[in-house]
């Protein structure tokens, strides 16, 4: 039946079919632990004790219909949550083991250590170059060669500097869409991250541009843990090794993808897969 | 092609006209403004003919001579019924306003003379003019010039002879002569001699200084008596070079024979320049006109600044503008950054808005009042007790002065400054500030390095509208600052070279002093136009600087669109 669904949903299986298809979570190294996190917008609780592992170098996929508190999570892993006046967070959250919510955590060196990219790209007023650099010169790093050659890794990495070599220097704001998403990739594992977060990067772009930034998550997962939100769930199933399905602030299942989507265990997911709602 | 009032009315045509409308008005209220105080103001410094004529009033001939500056008709039955003779056949008889100088001769520069009693009008042109630096202009013929009281060359004619040129050309190099000799002077008295009395007061202090501290080192009491004593010499030395300079400059004299027959003799140290105004051809007339307009933006003013130019006011204005723009800027910058980005927002932060925005409408006059009470009494008067003890009882900080001003008015556009500033804060899109937090920055580098940056423009804003509000305020600054006129400018080659603590010159309470002050008042009138033109010409310049810089910045941190 599921198969069936499947089928007639178009998910495409072919994406599905990638070298390690025996993904175990037992198997993986566990970047990310989340322990019945419960967090309240004043009086209004939006995440409902969620518990989940995320494992080292793998890309993680969180679903879900608008509103179901996928967003608001990722937002918990660099405590971005923090900017915002009445969130309350209980539970707790950690990195390699570290408590994140701990008091005494340098919030900026763990903002640095879990990168973000968001939405909508946000490239500084500034020129390309010094949008890479700008994390760099942050940590106090000034010495020119060193910006040079971070700059060109990272912009390598981005998929982006054969399109940009010859204008470092001009502004960030007269790229594509496209190319100011990648640069702002690029900006982020400039500062070697450990853990990139992904808000729905490519829901503000083309399908081409999102078709790069798919093979560029693809090549990144080998150096960075990566989560991504996305609305959209054949790119989940496309990019994704694992998959967390939320609905409304509880995690509903979390599992390897290709588990999830040809064989949910359970009947919400299977129903939101399957287009029943959401 | 009928169409009903009813229709018209709904196309929306009726709208547009009253909008376009409005725009007009506005526009030929500005720009009749701009025109008026230009045309008045510009014209004055045009070297116009010189009419001669006969008047008889009351059968008593009398020679006339002077420029025609202002003509209008008057109500016939106004004039006979005030005791003047004249034909009732015309309603109106024309009246000119004569500017006919000389006033040591007649006792005032100015007379009015009706059109019908003013007969032989004619434009004579060996008539000549000189500008002096005291009693106005001579309006006359030049007879003779002297040379130590002795008559060195003569002719009586009023023909343009080749004698007369002989004599005119020999005047003006002696006028060349004695105008290099006055600037010697000029730079002695006002250079040289100002900075040995600078220096002698700073030495008095500061033996003033030692004595408060009682100290008994002798050496340092010797040393600055070994300078003083130095600087006496120097001061005997510039003095007899002035002896010298004065006898040279007062050697020549011309006498010059004015309208109804007197002979005047005029030192030609007194002259700043003679010209013959009905002899001149619209070429010669430019160049006058040019180095006149030169002399009115370049010179200080002269005959309590009826006459001469308007620099130290310009440059009064533009330094106070200057300091005021450096002071409220961090000032304003600071308090929006805390109010909007560190504040925690609720009744308090809306309850000081409130007290920002209440703050821009209070009357200037009571900043005047706050600033004279609090900056110059109170801060400047501790300032004095704390590090000027050595100069009590005359005050130095104690009393108005360029830093007061600037502050008075700096506290006046703060609220300007403020809100634009906060405005353009919360302008700057979340997920910008989110990006480089996420990058690992903190608040604070945030701020600095992209926060800021990208609400630069926003803050050039609030200094613009600052800029506008503070050059034109006039009422504060007679409290707290601006004088009449200032023997020497803010800024000088004497040590510490900006002097925060003197008074200085505004263009906009020039304009009051020249307008309502005068003792001249026809001959002041014109200059009233011409500085407020410059006034406005000033804050123009001032503002579209700040323009150039705001649109500059824009173009750097175009804001994303977002």
């Amino acid at each position: 039946m599921t198969m069936e669904a499947t089928k007639t949903h178009s998910i495409d299986i072919s994406a599905l079919q990638r070298q390690n298809q025996s993904l175990r979570l037992e198997d993986e190294t566990i970047a990310l632990t989340v322990r019945d996190l419960q967090l309240y917008y004043g009086e209004k609780r939006a995440l409902h004790g969620v518990t989940m592992d995320i494992p080292k170098n793998r890309v993680t996929a969180f679903i879900g219909p608008s509103g179901c508190g996928k967003s608001t999570l990722l937002r918990c892993f660099n405590r971005m949550n923090d900017l915002v006046d009445s969130c309350r967070i209980e539970g707790q959250m950690a990195l390699y083991g570290q408590n994140i919510y701990e008091r005494g955590v340098d919030v900026a060196d763990l903002r640095r250590r879990v990168g973000m990219v968001f939405q909508k790209p946000n490239p500084f007023p500034k020129s390309i170059y010094e949008n890479v650099a700008y994390g760099l010169r942050i940590q106090g790093i000034n010495k020119k060669r060193t910006i040079d050659e971070t700059v060109e890794w990272a912009l390598k990495s981005a998929a982006l500097w054969d399109e940009v070599k010859d204008r470092l220097h001009e502004s960030a704001l007269g790229m594509s869409g496209g190319q100011q998403q990648r640069l702002v990739i690029a900006r982020t594992i400039a500062v070697k991250p450990e853990v990139l977060l992904l808000d729905e990067p490519a829901s503000a772009l083309d399908p081409i541009s999102t078709l790069k930034i798919e093979e560029l998550i693809n090549e990144l997962k080998r150096d960075f843990t990566i989560v991504i939100v996305t609305h959209n769930m054949q790119q989940a199933a496309r990019v994704s090794d694992y998959t967390a399905f939320m609905y409304m602030g509880d995690l509903i299942e979390f599992g390897v993808t290709d588990h999830l989507f040809t064989n949910p265990e359970k009947k919400q997911t299977e129903d939101y897969i399957t287009g029943r709602y959401g | 092609m009928n169409i009903s009032v009813k229709e018209w009315f709904k196309s929306g045509s009726p709208w547009v006209w009253m909008n376009a409308g409005a725009v007009a008005i506005s526009l030929i209220m500005v720009v009749g403004l701009l025109g008026l105080i230009a045309v008045r103001g510009l014209s004055h410094f045009w070297p116009a003919d010189v009419v001669q004529g006969v008047y008889t009033l009351d059968g008593q001939p009398r020679t006339l001579a002077g420029e025609i500056v202002e003509s209008n008709e008057v109500l016939t039955k106004q004039l006979i019924e005030a005791g003047m003779k004249l034909p009732e056949e015309n309603e109106f008889s024309t009246r000119h306003l004569l500017k006919i100088g000389n006033r040591d001769v007649y006792g005032s520069d100015f007379a009015w003379a009706l059109e019908h009693y003013f007969t032989e009008q004619h434009r004579p042109e060996m008539l000549l003019v000189a500008e002096r630096r005291e009693w106005g202009n001579l309006y006359g013929y030049l007879r003779s010039i002297k040379e130590s009281g002795t008559e060195v060359a003569r002719y009586d004619g009023n023909d343009k002879s080749a004698q007369y040129l002989a004599l005119w050309d020999n005047l003006q190099q002696r006028i060349q002569r004695a105008l290099e000799i006055h600037e010697d002077i000029l730079e002695i008295e006002k250079h040289e001699i100002g900075t040995i009395n600078y220096e002698l007061e700073r030495l008095r202090l500061k033996e003033r200084g030692l004595q408060l501290k009682e100290v008994k080192e002798q050496s340092l009491y010797d040393a600055i008596t070994q300078r003083r004593k130095e600087l006496d010499a120097d001061y005997e030395g510039l003095q007899q070079r002035l002896i010298d300079l004065y006898s040279e400059i007062n050697r020549d004299s011309m006498t010059v024979e004015v309208a109804g027959g007197k002979i005047v003799d005029v030192q030609l140290a007194k002259l700043v320049r003679i010209f013959r105004p009905n002899d001149m051809n619209v070429g010669q007339k430019i160049v006058h006109y040019f180095a006149k307009l030169w002399e009115f933006v370049s010179d200080d003013p002269r005959e309590a600044n009826t006459e001469g130019g308007i620099f130290p006011a310009i440059f009064g204005t533009v330094m106070m503008v200057l300091l005021m723009s450096l002071l409220v800027t961090p000032f304003g910058v600071i308090a929006a950054v805390y109010l909007r980005e560190y504040a925690k927002q609720g009744f308090v932060t809306r309850l000081i808005r409130i007290a920002v925005n209440n703050l821009a409408g209070v009357p200037s006059i009571v900043y005047g009042v706050f600033g004279l009470g609090f900056f110059v009494y109170f801060l400047g008067g501790n300032i004095d007790d704390l590090f000027f003890a050595a100069a009590k009882p005359s005050p130095t900080f104690g009393t108005p002065g360029l830093l007061w001003a600037s502050l008075t008015l700096a506290l006046l556009t703060v609220p300007v400054v403020i809100v634009a500033t906060e405005e353009g804060l919360s302008r700057i899109p979340r997920a910008v500030r989110e990006g480089s937090l996420a990058l690992g920055a903190t608040k604070f580098e945030t701020l600095m390095k992209v926060v800021l940056p990208m609400a630069s423009p926003a803050m050039m804003t609030g200094v613009i509208l600052a800029i506008a509000r503070a050059a034109g305020e006039v009422a504060p600054l007679m409290l707290v600052g601006v004088v009449k006129l200032a023997p020497s400018l803010p800024l000088d080659g004497n040590y510490p070279f900006i002097h925060l603590d003197q008074k200085f010159m505004h263009l906009g309470f020039h304009i009051y002093d020249v307008g309502f002050q005068s003792p001249n008042v026809e001959a002041a009138r014109p200059l009233v136009y011409a500085t407020a033109l410059l006034l406005v010409l000033v804050i123009a310049l001032l503002n579209m600087s700040a323009i150039a810089i705001r649109n500059h910045l824009r173009e750097k941190y175009k804001a994303l669109e977002m």
